[in-house]
């Protein structure tokens, strides 16, 4: 899955947003949700610890490991523990392209999860472009296919 | 859908030779036999693939004692296909806010320059 914007704002402004708590708060959301921030380490294998208050009084504990941090080109990271909005299994990347005053922000969340994915580079001894081939043959391949069956059950 | 019930669903796809047999499913009913025919795998290897598909409620068994075919169970994968629909609207109300918060920061910053 991908998600893309173009960013009227500098690069460094951008990658400030995403790796300053203070600023994350503002537009993690979901809509009608707040952030609190109890750590923050943007470094790979960091944790990102947060919790998401919601609407209805409820509190959502989170926590992201991050995978790897090239400043200020890319974020890539997963979730994990049980109590989350977003479930696991996915590894998301996000990259930050420098449009020279505007920046291209592109988010995109890999399926099979991470674990399926180091199996392949085991088992089959594949490159990391045959590994992102397959990641996205996979992401592709997940849509069409639940949707010919949802077509099978009228 | 519960998200432990949608991790348990991603978990059971995340591989592909589970995914293979819920694409060879979706043309049909198949036996065990059947459908280890395109995989160089024992019979009790593509067992355990269906028992987790199973348990991840993607696929169900019949009760035939020798043949027990196997049927997909389009319930659980209607789920995944509404959870990433809504995972993307998410993403995309996020990227939005976040645009909105940049306009607002230049502007703060620009009015804070004109004072200096």
């Amino acid at each position: 899955m991908v998600v893309t914007r173009v960013l009227v704002a500098p690069r460094e402004l951008v990658w400030a947003a995403w790796t300053d708590p203070k600023h994350i708060t503002h537009w993690w959301g979901p809509v009608g949700f707040s952030t609190t921030t109890s750590a923050y380490d943007l470094r790979a294998g960091g944790i990102w610890r947060f919790v998401m208050h919601g609407p209805d009084g409820r509190d959502y504990q989170n926590r992201i490991t991050f995978d790897e941090i090239v400043r200020p080109e890319r974020i890539v990271y997963h979730h994990d523990g049980a109590d989350d909005v977003e479930p696991v299994q996915f590894r998301t990347t996000v990259t930050f392209e420098d449009l020279g005053g505007k920046t291209r922000l592109t988010m995109r969340a890999l399926f099979p999860s991470a674990a399926a994915r180091d199996r392949v580079i085991k088992v089959y001894g594949a490159d990391e472009g045959m590994v992102q081939t397959l990641s996205r043959l996979a992401d592709y391949l997940a849509e069409p296919l639940a949707t010919s069956l949802a077509q099978r059950t009228d | 859908m519960s998200t432990d019930r949608l991790s348990a669903t991603f978990a059971a796809l995340a591989d592909p030779t589970r995914r293979a047999i819920l694409a060879q499913l979706a043309l049909g009913d198949a036996s065990v036999s059947k459908l280890a025919e395109p995989f160089e795998m024992s019979l009790p290897a593509i067992s355990k693939h269906l028992k987790v598909l199973e348990r991840a409620g993607l696929i169900t068994r019949g009760r035939e004692a020798q043949w027990r075919p196997c049927r997909l169970d389009t319930k659980a994968l209607q789920g995944v296909d509404d959870w990433l629909e809504d995972y993307r609207r998410l993403w995309e109300e996020r990227f939005d806010r976040l645009e909105i918060y940049l306009q607002e920061l230049q502007a703060e910053d620009r009015k804070r320059g004109r004072k200096k």
